[in-house]
């Protein structure tokens, strides 16, 4: 059983599963390290999710979809910057409010704009297409995993050390990180942490889109309602974990989408449907309680 | 027209602009759907309170009192300063247990009835437990842990009567039935089961505990202020862990008065498709917290769903709506109730538990 | 650079904080302005600085009249300020602190930090600064954390520079390299202005002196032409009252007993410490802040759990037990950080009053609290230690901090336990509360009870003290006897490890 979970294929499909998880965590460091409490990543998602098949659908182009993600959860970055920051309401009140939102509002305009409940599924959704890179497609192992993925397992790759770099070396970078550290620092420096942490709400729903586009016109290229199913509160606990670090992210994500690519091939052999469900929750929470537990012993 | 300074402009205005966006969104959104605003807004009105002999009025009570329950369940928590937002696994979990202890347990029916209410209301305690476990032992954050552990028990009580303890002849996934005897009465003349009346109880010890005794004041002061308690020396573990186990045992009551006065059985689902918890937990952010609104909050709620559920069987809205008007309506409201619910700043954290 | 002030008039609400001031700071020299805890100094100055809007009155900057809307504009103009409270960013290195809000830009809106150090390496020789630009902040020492601060001004080519309380949190040591920086500074002829409440340091350093009381400036002028005596009497409006001189008394039992007390810190542990305090007297702790006080303070009350030692508090171990465990054996505790850890400010007066009581029964039958027993107990701490609030149902929030503190301070110390403990209790309170408070450690030491008082500010420990251990670098440096300890003698405590017991 192990080399049937193992073979080739396997690997091939990690990214897959990888993909959403860190960008959506990417999004998440912007906030969290521009202290933007924003758990808000599962309704991101799925706004993204949704948008990318519309974008895609009406336009007849993967890169339409794409970009109408984006818009799709910058657009819910807005929100939640208009209620959180210049409203001043709780971050997390406002996180639960668009969480419901997304999920109310993309099955809402499922229904309005497509006429079906459930799932859309339509020839006229145009996902991206694998990219084949020959040279790296012949390395053992990493080869299948690197090649023949669409190009936003790469985008998504390339942002890890773009953001470490974001963080360290940018202006706007430099500010974000105060904004979260000690914003009236940064007040009586003279520039405003709202404005900061609205670029950094911006940057999170763009992120964010890209990795629903990923669920729902690259993974697959249908839009199922709730898809997120779940992977934005992943993405969270990632962040959290990692206080918003690029490369631990990029390592959480990696091992929370191979757990979810796990879950998945599992399903494949007999296990009842709900345990294979069940596991990227119990996987999450069991990585969790493990690194909590051992930073609280190293602490003492 | 000026407003000036005075109440009507600080405390009536604010509530008027809440009504008139949320009027423009549900008719912008209504219009999508190119259907007749009237014909909605009446098909809303009979949903919510409407119907044949008042049926539809009955089940918005009835939801409202399930919603009311998730409501003050927060509420104990939030109000204490805990980030619990696990009532939904806390409701799966007595409903689950209240419903197969019914099933599985043989007695006499009022016997039966007591032993699965208590039994719901140990499970969802000791699940609420669990989430507090992870954060006082561990240092997992509660509002995380709490979050993550509704998935495994959904699931699990899913996998529960979908295979063990399915009854296969219904073709549904579902448990057997409760015995007949232990289904809770209706109200004479309506359809409307006495499970409200335990959620009054609740609501009335939910108030009386918070008001009135000593480790509900406790429990406040450290919801105020994590650091003035622990100087103080209030006993704060204690007090988190015991209000984690009231809140879901108020919560496990809910999913038992589901079983017993609704479904009659458990059926896979049937509590969390409804969005009980969640929408538990805005009812409460709403009134800010206020006890005695809240089971207005939650009716309040209720309406907007089963309005919504009439709207579409009327009009062809998608009941959906519901979801964006309650989302936008919190939106809007956020910022008044932020002062009220969350002054801990080592909420991310998870503070509490360290020596 | 020349500052010039007219008839400047700042009003917040019914209180007057500055009433008509003119002051003039001339270019290359020390200004020092003196005044008591609320005489407008740090207002007038935050005017100057763009963060305060004046009621009335102009500014004028060598010559020309000027307004800014913001700090910003102050800055640009080329003033600086460093606050009492520095505004670092803890997680970040030193030149990143620095060049933040300024930063300097090449492609892409990326920064250019080797420019920035090419900049301040010339202010580093010329003014005699050393410091590691890749220091974390969060890792450095006070003194260190201020130069930072000065070199943002330095950084943006500040001329006149305003410093709020320089001197609150340094040693001796980082005092002296502190003054010699800003004697470069006005050599070089920059314009430097420090606030200060300490009389001595004004002597030291300054070359003008400038005295405000209640918001009014008192007097102004070359120190050469005044003296201390004087400054002294201005900034006071009279005579110095007399010091408060305790009762000598001869200590009772032992109260408390700390032996080989060890407790985990940041910068690695504090201790071994062995004291002891008896019953009628007040034992003084006196040291600059950061110097392992506040784990100290922990690992009394039971905050923090110690690494190893015992803590014997009237012959029992109490290092097992929690606050609650300690606070029953005999302890009461007033906290440095009222706002946070001594009240819950979103709770009524009298829910504060009554958090921490040991006697069950005068505030609860049963499971059930007695609301009316509460608001009794509370109006009674309101009369009795004179707290100015609406009343037992009023938020603690709408207190005055002075109140605040009075209110922390009542309800510990009708408590009445065998040993109290008072961290800087006085911290940022108004004079007439700071009288009131220290009254009230007295009766407590006269009536027998035992006060372990943990403050860094000299002046009440000296006052207050039967006997004074001065804490340096995580152990006890020294104990001198109240009626010997002088400030060189403390000073030269705190800055070494091996001090000398006092005869």
């Amino acid at each position: 059983m192990l080399d049937l979970l193992f073979d080739p294929s396997f690997f091939a499909s990690v990214p897959r599963f990888v993909t959403p998880i860190l960008l959506a965590a990417l999004g998440g460091a912007l906030c969290e390290r521009a202290g933007v409490f924003n758990i808000a990543l599962e309704g991101f998602l799925l706004a993204g999710a949704f948008a990318a098949v519309l974008g895609s659908w009406f336009a007849g182009s993967a890169y339409a979809g794409a970009l109408a993600a984006m818009i799709g959860g910058v657009l819910m970055g807005l929100v939640f910057a208009e209620f959180n920051l210049r409203r001043g309401g709780d971050a997390i009140v406002v996180s639960i409010a668009i969480n419901l939102l997304a999920a109310g509002l993309t099955t809402y305009l499922l229904r309005a704009i497509f006429n079906v409940t459930g799932a859309f599924n339509d020839a006229g959704i145009v996902g991206f297409k694998a990219i084949h890179l020959p040279g790296i497609a012949a390395i053992p192992f990493l080869g299948p995993l690197l090649s023949g993925q669409t190009i936003l397992f790469y985008v998504a790759l390339a942002m890890v050390p773009l953001l470490h770099m974001f963080f360290a070396r940018h202006r706007l970078g430099l500010r974000m990180r105060a904004a979260g550290e000690n914003p009236a620092a940064l007040q009586a420096g003279g520039v405003s942490p709202r404005r900061v942490q609205l670029w950094a709400l911006v940057g999170c729903g763009a992120l964010c889109g890209l990795g629903g586009a990923q669920l729902s016109i690259a993974n697959v290229n249908l839009f199922v309602e709730n898809m997120s199913a779940g992977r934005g509160w992943i993405a969270v606990v990632a962040v959290l974990l990692t206080r918003g670090r690029p490369w631990p992210l990029f390592a959480i994500a990696v091992i929370f989408g191979v757990v979810d690519s796990l879950s998945f091939r599992v399903q494949g052999l007999g296990m009842p449907q709900q345990f294979t469900d069940m596991m990227p929750y119990l996987a999450t929470l069991i990585v969790l309680t493990a690194l909590s537990w051992w930073r609280r012993r190293s602490a003492q | 027209m000026k407003l000036g300074d005075g109440i009507f402009a600080r405390e009536v205005v604010p509530w008027l602009a809440v009504v008139f966006w949320i009027a423009v969104v549900l008719f912008v959104l209504v219009e999508l759907v190119s259907s007749d605003f009237g014909a909605a807004v009446q098909g809303f009105m009979q949903g919510a309170f409407g119907g044949r002999r008042f049926a539809y009025l009955m089940t918005t009570l009835s939801r409202a009192a399930l919603i009311t329950g998730m409501a003050l369940s927060v509420m104990l928590s939030f109000r204490a300063g805990l980030f619990n937002i696990g009532g939904e696994g806390q409701l799966v979990a007595g409903g689950l247990v209240a419903a197969l202890v019914a099933v599985l347990v043989p007695g006499p029916p009022l016997l039966i009835l007591a032993l699965s209410i208590l039994a719901a209301m140990a499970a969802g305690a000791a699940w609420a437990l669990l989430a507090g476990a992870l954060q006082l032992y561990v240092g997992v954050p509660l509002l995380v842990g709490s979050l993550l552990l509704n998935y495994p028990i959904r699931y699990i009580a899913s996998y529960l009567v979908a295979h063990p303890y399915r009854d296969v002849a219904s073709g549904m996934v579902q448990s057997h039935l409760v015995p007949q005897a232990t289904w809770l009465p209706y109200f004479p003349g309506t359809r409307l089961d006495i499970g409200i009346l335990f959620i009054v109880v609740a609501a009335i010890f939910a108030v009386a505990y918070s008001h009135t005794t000593v480790h509900g004041y406790q429990s406040r002061m450290n919801g105020l202020s994590p650091d003035f308690a622990r100087t103080v020396g209030l006993p704060v573990n204690r007090l988190a862990l015991q209000t984690l186990a009231m809140s879901g045992a108020i919560a496990g009551l809910v999913g038992a008065i589901a079983v017993f006065g609704i479904h009659h059985r458990y059926i896979d689902g049937m509590l969390v498709q409804p969005l009980y918890a969640w929408t538990g937990i805005i009812a409460v952010l709403l009134v800010g917290m206020i006890p005695w609104l809240v089971p207005l909050s939650g009716l309040f709620f209720a309406a907007i769903q089963t309005g919504a559920a009439g709207m579409e069987r009327t009009a062809g809205v998608p009941k959906e709506i519901a979801l964006v008007v309650q989302a936008v309506i919190i939106l809007l409201v956020a910022s008044r109730v932020s002062g009220a619910l969350l002054s801990s700043s080592d909420r991310k954290a998870g503070g509490s538990g360290d020596a | 650079m020349h500052a010039a002030l007219h008839d400047i008039r700042v009003t917040f609400g019914s209180l007057t904080a500055v009433d008509g001031v003119s002051i003039d700071i001339e270019a290359g020299g020390i200004h020092a302005i003196v005044g008591e805890n609320g005489a407008g100094k740090s207002t007038l100055m935050n005017v100057l600085f763009g963060l305060v809007k004046p009621d009335a009155g102009r500014i004028e900057i060598d010559g020309e009249p000027r307004g800014w809307a913001s700090p910003q504009e102050a800055i640009a103009s080329g003033l600086g300020m460093v606050h009492q409270h520095f505004m670092l960013q803890d997680e970040m290195t030193v030149l990143e602190n620095i060049v933040l809000c300024a930063e300097p830009i090449s492609r892409f809106g990326f920064v250019d930090f080797s420019g920035a150090r090419r900049k301040l390496a010339q202010g580093f020789s010329e003014h005699g600064i050393a410091i590691d630009l890749d220091a974390v902040v969060g890792q450095l020492a006070v003194g260190q954390r201020q130069v930072v601060e000065i070199l943002k001004m330095l950084y943006r080519d500040a001329r006149l520079l305003i410093l709020d309380e320089p001197t609150a949190v340094l040693t001796p040591q980082e005092k002296d390299r502190l003054f010699a920086i800003l004697r470069s500074f006005a050599a070089a002829g920059k314009s430097v202005v420090i606030i200060t409440h300490k009389l001595d340091e004004v002597m030291e350093i300054a070359d003008h002196v400038s005295v405000m009381r209640g918001g009014r400036l008192i007097s102004s002028g070359l120190l050469g032409e005044t003296s201390k005596e004087r400054i002294a009497r201005e900034i006071i409006g009279g005579d110095l009252p007399p010091p408060l001189k305790p009762q000598p008394r001869e200590p009772g039992a032992v109260v408390l007993s700390v032996a080989n007390l060890t407790v985990a810190s940041r910068a690695g542990h504090v201790g071994p410490l062995s004291f002891e305090v008896r019953a009628g007297e007040i034992v003084g702790i006196a040291g600059v802040s950061g110097n392992g006080q506040a784990e100290l303070v922990q690992a009394l009350t039971g905050l923090r759990k110690p690494a190893g030692g015992t803590i014997l508090l009237a012959g029992r171990d109490v290092a097992a037990l929690d606050v609650a465990g300690r606070r029953h054996a005999g302890m009461s505790y007033i906290p440095e950080d009222r706002q946070r850890m001594g009240l819950a400010l979103g709770a009524t007066v009298a829910e504060n009053a009554n958090a921490g009581r040991e006697d069950r029964a005068g505030f609860a039958a049963g499971p059930f609290l007695r609301r009316r027993a509460m608001a009794d107990f509370a109006r009674d701490l309101i009369r009795r230690y004179n707290i100015r609030v609406g009343g037992p149902a009023a938020r603690a929030s709408t207190m005055s901090g002075g109140n605040k503190q009075k209110l922390v301070v009542g309800r510990e110390l009708t408590r009445a336990t065998p040993l109290i403990v008072a961290e800087n209790p006085t911290w940022g309170v108004d004079i007439g509360a700071i009288d009131f408070i220290h009254g009230e450690l007295m009766r407590m030491r006269d009536a027998g009870h035992a006060v372990l008082l943990v403050s860094t500010e000299l002046d009440e420990v000296m006052a207050l003290s039967d006997r004074i251990l001065v804490m340096f670098e995580g152990t006890i440096a020294g104990e001198v006897s109240g009626g010997e300890a002088t400030r060189e003698r403390l000073g030269s405590l705190m800055t070494s490890r091996t001090g000398a017991r006092a005869a």
